[in-house]
């Protein structure tokens, strides 16, 4: 199993699909380029149709590309095959052989790569009963509860050691609770084996909990690569900041910048902020983004922003209130409640934000 | 994938691999060339030895005559030398050498031949001279050709003096047609490996490259060149462009079968429908118990041999049938229209039972109990809402039967009497005239018809289905009749299943009586004589069938895969043609065979290649259908998965899809199997001496009134098809793990 550790790097790869019908090409991927590091867990997040999965299976090489090239490692695979690829996926649907038991699914691989009987018995037994499927060998896999499929599924592309992993969305068929542990399983695994990962989905909490880095796409285009704390805190734009968290948003016209801090026409108040994404001009519009928790609450009058309460929505650990104000909807979430005030519906209130909590950004998208 | 580098490997490989064909070509051609010429010249040289002085007129004029069963087109003429003028005049031959020779006598060439014969030196012109042979047509030439010229002088007995001199003209055309073949294969070969190269060069996945070339090749060789040579020779007339035979037979004689064949489709079709949709109502929508037996009885002649229905309506009401003579004394003759439809409609019921049983089965209940509930009577509920729901499926019952009828050969044949169809008409003209043109043309006439019905139900009917699978099986069912209504509709089904049952027990019967119609005693002599003359039919037929089997079988799951699983270029067009043996009457593919490889470059009439190719062909289809069906069944990510771990697209194939499809893939090789043991239609016209058929012996039985040896070899034929039916089954049943997992997104 010992193997080392390789990059992924795809070069300006675009992915055009061919209409049939006279119908305009649809541009699943547009010049993609970035460089996966080895052994890292990088996440593709976007909304369905971004071109996410699609630049998942041109790495394991079900689509060839367009336009571009894939290297894993220093190696050009553009144009190789699946099977001449070190790569294994882990499908959404998982894709087990159901005429096959659990063993000889798991040992497909390695009888396809002629390791001797004795040996794929040992290493199969290993890894099933590394993924807590050691009595399961001789079901079908018809027979097994949704994670245990999914653990073959991933026991199954772990045991030809591959380079890269690739994961189709493999939780998105499970329940709540047991998401969350197949998360850290798979974390847990990846780490160990130091595998060089690529993570499809459209949940930001999985991308959040899981990556290294997490690249966000939309229509085919990346909208922004980083550590997960950099596209939640700092994203480049308003549709980042909307699909990673939870985020309200305030039209603005930006007055002057006076060392890193804005002055910001917010209605009838100038208010400062200190971080801005690229894009942002003195005398132009732009949007300022605040996340829920990093929102107060004050009396009327005393904030930025005034508003009414239309409700409260309890969480324990949290109460989210919803705020009325001429600016729509806003969300203002109010950690640890038991020690902070709750203003009652219909109340009317004033919203605050620190300087260096919000962030400004460009307006000139959607 | 299209780099600089390989483009230019490409063209490289390309150009130098056509200079070495083209270069091994020429030299052959011209060695040929050598060859013939040399050979031409021997031949006319002991052609000319046999002049006689002595010769009359008339006895010269044949003698020049006979030239052209040396060398076919060859004309000659015999120039007589006159001492006086000291020149050659004409003195009997052929008129288009004549003109010839006295249009260009002045030519230098003509004139040093001339010089030369009267030293009694044989000479060939250099050139090739045109010669209108219209003047004087024969088969191989007929028009203005350009030629061959020889002139070879006779000698007196001393051998010193000329006596005259022989012109020997040869049309290009004898000569070109071995050159025209090596042509064909080599431009044949060079594609077929720049194609390779092409594929090895710009393709990922050479696999399935070469996979959709073979398939590729096989369609076009075995679908498309034979269809290309039966249109093509409609329109030649002795060998010319002509619309002659397509006016002969656009004729009232013609047309008439051509109406006859509408009227026999669209009487069988509605009957079918009828019956067929009172069964599939019966057994999809009432409470009724017996449903698993009358399922099994209703296919049941769907199976069977192509002629034993007619062979036991002949028994039961032919001339000297069983009921109409012996019980009823009737003089009616059941030939003709009337039988016709009776047998087909009890033939072809099943297949508008089984595709209206598919469309019944789908309606949700729910929406009859929503009419019910609206207050609306049972038979109100059925009338606005099953009946509509279930007509565009009726419709396409209608057209399947339809086409089947018009397309249906084995009955008409031996019981249509003087009722006429096309499908008998165009084997008439075929086997009875040998006129394989017209025959053809014919066919396209059938064609016609044939493919509108197909192409309406295949795009349109099955486009305006309602039906949906809502994956949320209805579990109860309501029951729309009441129980005098269900026990009308099942005595109605009950007594044509009776009826069925009877026509096969008379066949059994017809076994053991001495001489149908006359001696009713009991007597076992006609299985030995039927099984001592059909031995061999039944060993070739189970052979060649067995053979074609796991062929088509197999060939079907591969493209199956290719269509549904990869893209290629050309995908459409693959398709189209290996559907097309489906939509197109078999005496029209038979008589596309015969004309297509009874000729180099492939030489197949009379061996059993043709037959087993025949099958695989015709049988792909249903085969190719099943397998997509099948295969959308199927997860994609099951296949992606397997790549992924390191299996080629031959490893896919033979440890995933295979497996997966085994069902389909088994049941399709029983239809084959079984549709190749009954097919008749194309058959008909493939068999050979080394090579007959069971169905074809069972006709000629038939037509001879040996119905005792008919009905042996129909009780054989049945018989098998059951086991190979029973035996597949049990095969079918053997799956371990796969009950029902194959999930689907």
């Amino acid at each position: 199993m010992e193997k080392k550790s390789v990059s992924v790097t795809l070069e300006h790869v675009t992915k055009r699909f061919r209409n049939v019908k006279g119908k305009a090409d649809v541009i699943a991927v547009n010049d993609s380029h970035f460089t996966i590091e080895p052994g890292e867990l990088i996440t593709l997040l976007g909304p369905s149709g971004c071109g996410k999965t699609t630049t998942l299976r041109m790495i394991a090489g079900f689509e060839l590309p367009t336009e571009g090239r894939i290297l894993i490692g220093d190696n050009d695979v553009t144009m190789l095959p699946p099977n001449k690829r070190d790569t294994a996926t882990m499908f959404q649907s998982y894709g087990l052989f159901p005429h096959m038991t659990v063993f000889d699914n798991v040992a497909y691989g390695l009888k396809l790569r002629k390791v001797a009987k004795e040996e794929i018995a040992e290493r199969v037994n290993g890894m099933l009963s590394l993924l807590g499927l050691a009595d399961l060998g001789d079901r079908a896999p018809s027979k097994l509860s949704g994670g245990q499929q999914q653990r073959v599924a991933l026991a199954r592309s772990l045991i030809v050691a591959p380079s890269v992993l690739l994961l189709d969305e493999p939780l998105s068929n499970l329940d709540a609770l047991l998401r969350e542990q197949m998360r850290v399983e798979i974390k847990k695994i990846q780490r160990q084996l130091g595998i060089t990962a690529v993570y499809v989905t459209h949940d930001r909490t999985e991308a959040m909990s899981l990556s290294d880095r997490v690249i966000v796409m939309k229509n085919g285009f990346i909208r922004q690569i980083g550590t997960p704390s950099e596209i939640y805190e700092a994203p480049n734009s308003r549709f980042v900041a909307g699909f990673v968290g939870k985020a309200a948003f305030f039209n603005v016209d930006v007055k002057g910048n006076d060392n890193g801090h804005y002055q910001c026409a917010l209605g009838p108040k100038v208010v400062d902020v200190k971080h801005a994404a690229a894009g942002v001009n003195v005398d132009d519009k732009a949007v300022i983004m605040a996340r829920p928790e990093s929102l107060r609450l004050r009396d009327k009058g005393e904030g930025n922003i005034d508003g009414r309460v239309k409700l409260n929505v309890y969480l324990g650990a949290a109460v989210e209130s919803f705020i009325d104000t001429p600016f729509g909807e806003v969300l203002v979430e109010i950690d640890d409640p038991q020690t902070k005030r709750i203003y009652p519906e219909g109340s009317e209130v004033s919203i605050d934000f620190a300087p260096d909590r919000v962030r400004l950004l460009a307006s000139n998208e959607e | 994938m299209f780099t600089k580098r390989r483009i230019i490997q490409f063209i490289a490989i390309a150009v130098l691999f056509l200079a070495a064909m083209g270069w091994i070509y020429h030299q052959l051609s011209v060695s040929f060339r050598e060859y013939a010429d040399e050979r031409n010249f021997n031949e006319i040289s002991l052609f000319a030895r046999t002049y006689d002085e002595g010769f009359s007129q008339d006895e010269l004029s044949a003698w020049t005559g006979s030239v052209r069963n040396m060398i076919p087109g060859a004309r000659s003429a015999y120039l007589a030398y006159s001492e006086e003028t000291f020149d050659f005049e004409p003195a009997a031959g052929s008129e288009a050498v004549i003109t010839m020779f006295q249009d260009s006598r002045e030519l230098p060439e003509f004139i040093s031949a001339l010089d030369s014969c009267y030293y009694l030196e044989p000479m060939k012109l250099e050139a090739d001279y045109s010669v209108d042979y219209s003047l004087d047509p024969d088969d191989a030439a007929s028009s203005s050709e350009a030629s061959q010229i020889y002139f070879l002088p006779t000698a007196d007995e001393s051998g010193a003096y000329v006596l005259g001199a022989i012109i020997i003209t040869v049309p290009g055309v004898a000569a070109t047609g071995y050159e025209s073949l090596m042509r064909t294969l080599f431009i044949g070969a060079s594609a077929i490996f720049l194609i390779i190269a092409f594929i090895l060069l710009f393709t990922r996945d050479p696999m399935t490259g070469f996979l959709v070339l073979a398939l590729f090749v096989i369609v076009g060789l075995f679908v498309a060149f034979p269809i290309f040579e039966a249109i093509r020779l409609s329109f030649i007339k002795e060998g010319h462009f002509s619309f002659a035979i397509w006016k002969s037979c656009l004729s009232p004689t013609y047309l008439v079968a051509l109406w006859g064949s509408l009227k026999l489709g669209v009487l069988t079709a509605s009957f079918s429908t009828v019956i067929g949709f009172l069964f599939a109502f019966l057994i999809e929508r009432t409470s009724f118990r017996q449903k698993k037996l009358m399922t099994t009885l209703a296919t049941m002649p769907v199976i069977s041999p192509p002629f034993s229905l007619s062979l036991s309506i002949i028994l039961l009401f032919g001339n000297n049938g069983l009921i109409s003579k012996q019980i009823l004394h009737l003089n009616a003759s059941i030939y003709g229209l009337g039988g016709l439809v009776l047998v087909e409609t009890i033939g072809m019921f099943p297949i508008a039972f089984m595709t209206l049983s598919g469309v019944l089965k789908q309606i949700d209940s729910t929406v009859e109990d929503a009419a019910l509930d609206l207050s609306a009577t049972r038979w109100q509920a059925f009338r606005t809402v099953t009946l509509p729901l279930a007509l565009p499926g009726v419709l396409s019952a209608w057209l399947l039967v339809f086409t089947n009828s018009l397309a249906d050969f084995a009955n008409p044949l031996l019981l249509s009497g003087d009722y006429r169809v096309l499908s008998t008409e165009a084997y008439m003209l075929v086997t009875g005239r040998n006129d394989l043109g017209s025959g053809s043309a014919l066919s396209f006439l059938l064609l016609l018809p044939t493919l509108t019905a197909f192409l309406v139900q295949r795009f349109w009917v099955s486009r305006k289905s309602y039906v949906t699978v809502t994956g949320k099986p209805s579990t109860t069912l309501t029951d729309l009749t009441n129980k005098p209504v269900r026990l009308a509709l099942a005595s109605v089904c009950w007594a044509i299943m009776a009826f069925i049952l009877v026509l096969y027990v008379t066949i059994l019967a017809g076994c053991f009586v001495r001489n149908w119609g006359i001696d009713y005693s009991f007597t076992l002599d006609n299985w030995g004589e039927a099984l001592a003359r059909g031995w061999t039919s039944i060993r070739d037929t189970v052979t060649l069938a067995a053979i074609a089997t796991p062929i088509a079988g197999v060939l079907a799951m591969v493209a199956a895969m290719l269509i549904v699983r990869k893209k290629f270029p050309g995908k459409r067009l693959l398709e189209i043609l290996i559907m097309t043996p489906y939509a197109i009457p078999g005496t029209l593919i038979g008589i596309s065979y015969i004309l297509a490889f009874n000729k180099p470059p492939i030489l197949l009439v009379g061996t059993g290649a043709i037959i087993v190719i025949n099958y695989v062909i015709r049988e792909l289809p249903v085969g190719v259908e099943n397998g997509i069906a099948a295969l959308h069944q199927i997860d994609p990510a099951i296949e992606e998965a397997a790549s992924d771990l390191g299996a080629d697209v031959n490893t896919v194939f033979r440890t995933i899809v295979m497996p997966l499809v085994r069902p389909a893939f088994i049941t399709s090789m029983s239809y084959t199997f079984v549709r190749s043991m009954t097919a008749v239609s194309a058959i008909i016209f493939l068999i050979s001496a080394r090579w007959n058929h069971l169905t074809v012996l069972i006709f000629n039985f038939s037509e001879n009134l040996r119905f005792g040896l008919a009905s042996v070899l129909s009780t054989v034929l049945i018989a098998i098809v059951l086991v190979v039916f029973f035996l597949m089954n049990l095969i079918v049943r053997d799956g371990k793990l796969t009950e029902k997992t194959i999930s689907s997104r």
